[in-house]
């Protein structure tokens, strides 16, 4: 990945954080080239499921299977059960399909027939979408899309960066020499570490005045809902640490800020589903730090 | 008919919860009126209630206009027929308050739109008002007060959205409101001219309260069996002793068929002449006090409770020290109008002053001594062999009482019946059973018999002292009847037959005369108030010294009083000293009320460090480069230096200790170190500012 430092460190504070990362951008930017390098990187197990319309809860899930030598049936665990789940092109499946993943994000386990299984831990999903203006889109709605800590876009890459890419080989050759840069134990620590950053009472003050700023002005249509408010605190500690710090400051909360408050925005005025960055950029300029 | 669209919108229909409120409201500005208005009012009322209920749960509909216009014609016929029956045919207060009520009650069956809800609201403070007109007691302030808040938290209910209704904080908020407003009562209270009515409304009357102008032996009776309160009175000095505690009410100089009357007396007009040349002139109030010159007296106040008739109640012999009331020449005192409300009057008595010192005249000779023809032969017998064996008043007064004491008389609250004729034979020498007025109507009658004038005075004997504010307190159990007969040269002297059979009643009150039998038929209250039970006399006491100072600070403070306090505080009476006062102190109740909300607003007080960056803020404003609301010391002050062209670096350190204390602090911390982190971002506050002004 050229060019891209600020959303690769968004996509680190989100895992850390131990939210789920939906990346939204046209096709052909990149999106799983940089969900597959985060996995790897991680050493992390990694699987993919590519949503269409045609898929079913049970591809994602698992089902149960008659095994003809030991006439049993044998459960046969689905594409879900890895540490990071790339679920590509989620809005291109049906609302059933995509709601059998977001609870399994949400719960971290599956149910089917009855028994329920845990996932592996950590559990991430990086999930991409197109554009909802694409044709053969179902968008997620609301309730959904709260379930992902943040959502960020790629877009296209600097000049400097795209010939850089036009003279380098393929990229994609590039991750089989990919080392882990950290273990699982590792990961566990800092995700430790980020729950343990300070916040001090001045800085909740603030997240609770952005918030309540979402939820009084009038061209917001509906306000952060508390998991929004929860999301954005443990963004911006996971952004602290990132930064070397111990201690959250202003600065960390408005740096995570779009990426995880827009999708949970709607315009009052605005029936499209869009404006959330517009409406972001208000709460980061409009919001005061001290009060 | 009713299946009718509504011809107003759905905005302007009462939302269904603040109807409840509204309906309890009017529940419980009612309730007080329940004590004077007849029965059917109230069942009108009720029924009325039920109605709206049934529509409010989707039950019933509303009357249809002839219904209503039938209701509304049948209620001013009944309060009509209730007034003329009720004796008064003038449209007296009760019909008055009946008619309003009952409108009020109407009101409920075609309250549909916020306009009639409006109207019910302002209908309820108006009845709560009317209430006052009645009784002016502390408890009825007190109930007025809930109920004002009740009705103003209808009408904040009203105001609530359709989705959010909640009473408990309507009530919350109308009590903070009429707390609010108490200030602003107590200054206009003080100080608003009492202005005399401009129409005069009929006053309620109609029930006479205390001894009447006749008087049976049943009448004292019923009476003890009341602990209603009679009046109360504030000694200027030192209390006289129970036995001395004789409140003159009412003389009784006539008497028929075993009962005994008011005769005529005259209200002592100081001017007129004798009718007659022989007749004695009634003592005028100079003569009284050049006689009363260097005699001992009493000054005191009494709080007389509504009594329905314009006889006061005063110790012998009373002179009247306020205007409006009279002395009459058988030295009782009158007021002007009757009493109905708390009369507050003063007076000072002479108690050894002489009664009549003129003599009596040959009409007053006639009256005092005249006894129907031929009756009770037995005790006419006996006072003319007593009259021969003494034959002088004080010693026929003290073989009459020492018959009394000798023989088996008994004192007590349920004497057997007495016939109608010869009904003091029938008691003197058969039953000897009675109480106050047996024996002073038999001493009368035997005084009369002798031809000494003699006459029946009714009051009160006695009252009871309340320890907190030291005032006396006289109940109508204390209702007591004695005898005055007439010496030539002592002038009239007091006689009470009662101390001779029961001396207690006399020295302690009748609590200590009554057998055991006599409680037993007392009503509970009265018995337990009696009764020598600690803790509830103290807290009938307290009660009682709660209501006296009601009655002195708030109900007896009158247009009098005013103009006392007004002279106290504004030097002289007059119209622009007022108004300035009323609008000075107005504005400072106001403010007071004001001041609270604000405080109870008031903004959190800023931590050090917030306050410190905040003055960054405006350091670098007034060098040109605001800080905008989102940045924070890590990236306002690193603008800052670069924009006015200082080394960025020399900001770190500031920046470092800003967020430190701001962003990175906590209890653990040591506050020592806290301290220095200000002190050192204080320091680099002053060195910015110096930069910046060598910068410019």
């Amino acid at each position: 990945m050229l060019g891209k430092p600020t959303q690769i460190r968004l996509a680190v504070a989100c895992l850390l954080a131990r939210g789920h990362l939906l990346i939204e951008d046209l096709p052909g930017m990149g999106k799983t080239l940089l969900s597959h390098a985060i996995a790897i990187s991680l050493g992390l197990s990694y699987n993919r499921v590519q949503f269409t319309s045609d898929v079913l809860p049970a591809d994602i899930l698992g089902a149960s299977i008659f095994d003809r030598n030991t006439g049993e049936f044998r459960f046969v665990e689905g594409p879900l059960f890895a540490q990071v789940v790339l679920a590509d092109e989620i809005n291109r499946a049906t609302p059933k399909s995509q709601s059998a993943l977001l609870e399994a994000m949400e719960e971290r386990q599956v149910t089917s027939e009855g028994t329920t299984r845990d996932l592996p831990d950590p559990f991430f999903v990086l999930a991409t979408q197109n554009p909802s203006t694409q044709t053969g889109t179902f968008p997620l709605p609301e309730s959904q899309l709260d379930r992902f800590l943040m959502r960020i876009e790629l877009g296209y890459p600097e000049p400097e960066a795209e010939r850089e890419l036009l003279r380098g080989g393929d990229r994609r050759e590039l991750l089989k020499d990919m080392k882990p840069a950290i273990d699982l134990a590792e990961l566990k620590s800092l995700q430790q570490a980020v729950s343990e950053v300070k916040a001090s009472d001045l800085l909740i003050d603030y997240i609770q005045r952005v918030v309540n700023h979402s939820r009084v002005a009038p061209e917001f249509a509906f306000g952060l809902s508390p998991r929004g408010s929860l999301a954005l605190l443990g963004a911006s500690k996971a952004w602290a640490l990132l930064h070397q710090r111990t201690h959250v400051v202003p600065e960390d909360v408005q740096a995570v800020l779009p990426s995880v408050v827009e999708h949970r925005l709607r315009e009052a005025a605005d029936f499209a589903g869009h404006g959330g960055a517009a409406l972001a950029h208000k709460l980061l300029t409009s919001v005061d730090v001290v009060g | 008919m009713s299946t009718k669209a509504p011809a107003v919108g759905v905005a302007y229909q009462i939302p269904r919860n603040s109807l409840a409120l509204l309906m309890v409201a009017q529940l419980v500005v009612i309730i007080p009126h329940t004590l004077q208005l007849s029965v059917w009012i109230v069942a009108v009322a009720l029924f009325c209630g039920l109605w709206r209920t049934q529509i409010y749960r989707g039950r019933w509909n509303y009357p249809n206009s002839w219904v209503r216009a039938a209701l509304v014609v049948i209620s001013i016929v009944g309060v009509g027929l209730g007034a003329a029956t009720g004796g008064s045919m003038s449209f007296s207060l009760e019909a008055a308050t009946s008619l309003l009520v009952l409108a009020f009650a109407l009101k409920l069956l075609e309250m549909k739109n916020r306009r009639d809800a409006y109207l019910v609201i302002f209908l309820s403070y108006f009845v709560i008002s009317t209430q006052f007109l009645f009784d002016q007691s502390l408890p009825v302030a007190l109930y007025e007060m809930f109920a004002t808040v009740v009705v103003t938290a209808a009408l904040v209910g009203l105001h609530q959205l359709h989705s959010q209704v909640r009473p408990l904080a309507s009530i919350k908020l109308a009590t903070w409101l009429i707390a609010q407003a108490i200030p602003l009562t107590v200054v206009l209270f003080l100080l608003f001219p009492r202005v005399g009515p401009i129409w005069s409304v009929p006053m309620p009357g109609g029930h006479q309260t205390g001894i009447g102008e006749h008087l049976t032996p049943g009448d004292v009776a019923s009476l003890s069996q009341s602990d209603e309160l009679a009046f109360r009175a504030v000694f200027k000095s030192r209390i006289p002793a129970h036995r001395d505690l004789y409140w003159r009410g009412l003389v009784y100089s006539q008497f028929a068929g075993g009962t005994w009357s008011v005769g005529t007396s005259d209200i002592t007009d100081l001017d007129a002449p004798a009718r007659r040349p022989e007749e004695a002139k009634p003592q005028s109030a100079e003569t009284m006090a050049q006689a009363a010159e260097g005699l001992a007296s009493i000054d005191y106040q009494v709080m007389l409770q509504p009594t329905g008739s314009d006889w006061l109640y005063a110790l012998d012999v009373a002179l009247p020290r306020t205007p409006t009331l009279y002395r009459t020449d058988d030295y009782r005192l009158v007021n002007n109008t009757p009493v109905l409300s708390v009369m507050r009057y003063d007076v000072r008595s002479y108690p050894d002053l002489l009664m009549s010192p003129g003599g009596l005249s040959l009409r007053q000779r006639y009256v005092e001594t005249a006894l129907p023809e031929a009756d009770n032969p037995r005790i006419r017998e006996l006072a003319t062999q007593l009259w021969q064996q003494t034959g002088e008043v004080e010693a026929f007064a003290n073989a009459v009482m020492a018959q009394i004491r000798e023989q088996p008389f008994y004192y007590t609250l349920q004497p057997p019946k007495l016939p109608s004729d010869n009904s003091i034979d029938a008691f003197w020498f058969d039953t000897k059973r009675g109480f106050c007025t047996h024996y002073a109507g038999a001493l009368v009658f035997l005084a009369r018999a002798a031809n000494i004038p003699a006459r029946m005075v009714g009051g009160y004997q006695g009252g009871e002292i309340n320890p907190i504010t030291g005032h006396l307190v006289v109940r109508q159990y204390d209702a007591h009847a004695w005898v005055e007969l007439w010496d030539e040269q002592a002038g009239w002297q007091r006689f009470d037959p009662t101390a001779s059979v029961a001396p207690q009643r006399i020295e302690e009150g009748l609590d200590a005369a009554l057998s055991s039998t006599d409680r037993a038929s007392l009503p509970t209250l009265s018995a337990l108030r009696l009764a020598d039970w600690e803790s509830l006399t103290d807290a009938l006491q307290w009660l009682d010294s709660l209501e006296h100072r009601w009655n002195l600070w708030v109900v007896g403070f009158d247009a009098n009083q005013q103009a006392g306090v007004l002279r106290e505080l504004l030097g002289k009476v007059e119209p622009w000293r007022i108004a300035l006062a009323l609008l000075f102190t107005g504005a400072i109740s106001l403010g007071l009320a004001a001041a609270i909300v604000f405080w109870r607003r008031r903004a959190e007080p800023l931590a050090p460090e917030v306050k410190l960056f905040q003055r960054f803020g405006r350091l670098g404003a007034s060098a040109g480069v605001p800080r905008a609301p989102h940045e924070g010391p890590s990236s306002y002050l690193p603008r800052l230096a670069q924009e006015k062209g200082l080394v960025v670096e020399d900001m770190q350190g500031c920046v470092e200790d800003l967020e430190q204390v701001m962003y990175n602090s906590s209890a653990d911390q040591n506050p020592a170190e806290r301290q220095q982190a200000l002190r050192r971002i204080r320091q680099q506050l002053r060195r910015l500012q110096v930069r910046l002004a060598l910068s410019n």
